[in-house]
């Protein structure tokens, strides 16, 4: 297989959860997809040290990397963070009835405050597993974790988001 | 809509798109790849072979005289 061939099967395999772990940790798909940039960058520099490994093996060396570009994406993105959140937090309001593609917009919205909302390590779960679509135990690889931790992160994090929802339904019937 | 529903619909919305991705690995197979290895200038590997051929020849002795 040439080089292209082979970065194009690691790029197409691990680019969704990679994108996903970063807007989980910044909150920004564009700054995400910036970071994501940069991980495939490395991978293709290293590729020759890639190609001899195993699949697991492949993940856990992208999301080393991953992670450590994170922990100074996030002295960067922090205080650009927090001035979004500040100025959104708000949750939108449910209107007059509305056709139903445009209540879900507004529940997938609802969701998106909500897990802004969330602790960092739920919010980060979350989105690896919902755009990410990693199992457990894939989250748990790759950010070196027990799946016990994930799976419980997981479920706080939905018990957060249906208590948004939940709030967001009775709000429109008292309206 | 189940609460599954909902947190599909969002990440649909954060999700990288082809066209982004493709974007991506257009940029990305663009750039140049670093050498695995630090290269010596072949000038001193000429260095290296004539010197060695020489240290050869002069630590060399015919049989007899090392005998």
């Amino acid at each position: 297989m040439d080089r292209e061939a082979e970065f194009r099967r690691l790029f197409d395999a691990h680019r969704g959860p990679v994108h996903a772990y970063f807007t989980g940790r910044t909150g920004d798909r564009q700054a995400a997809a910036d970071l994501t940039q940069e991980v495939f960058l490395r991978v293709w520099q290293h590729l020759d040290k890639l190609t001899g490994m195993p699949d697991d093996g492949q993940r856990a060396w992208i999301f080393t990397v991953a992670r450590n570009l994170s922990i100074d994406a996030g002295r960067l993105t922090r205080t650009r963070t927090d001035t979004e959140r500040a100025l959104a937090r708000r949750p939108p309001q449910p209107g007059a009835p509305a056709s139903v593609p445009v209540i879900a917009a507004e529940r997938a919205t609802v969701v998106g405050e909500a897990i802004k909302e969330l602790p960092d390590d739920q919010r980060v779960a979350l989105t690896m597993a919902a755009a990410g679509t990693m199992t457990s135990g894939e989250i748990a690889a790759a950010l070196g974790v027990p799946a016990g931790t994930v799976r419980y992160r997981l479920s706080m994090a939905r018990r957060a988001l249906a208590t948004a929802l939940d709030n967001y339904d009775h709000a429109g019937e008292e309206r | 809509m189940s609460l599954d529903d909902d947190i599909s619909a969002w990440a649909a919305t954060v999700r990288l798109t082809d066209a982004e991705a493709d974007d991506i690995f257009g940029r990305i197979v663009q750039a140049p790849v670093p050498d695995q290895a630090p290269q010596l200038h072949p000038s001193w590997w000429r260095g290296f072979t004539a010197d060695f051929a020489a240290r050869m020849v002069t630590s060399t002795r015919p049989a007899r005289q090392a005998a």
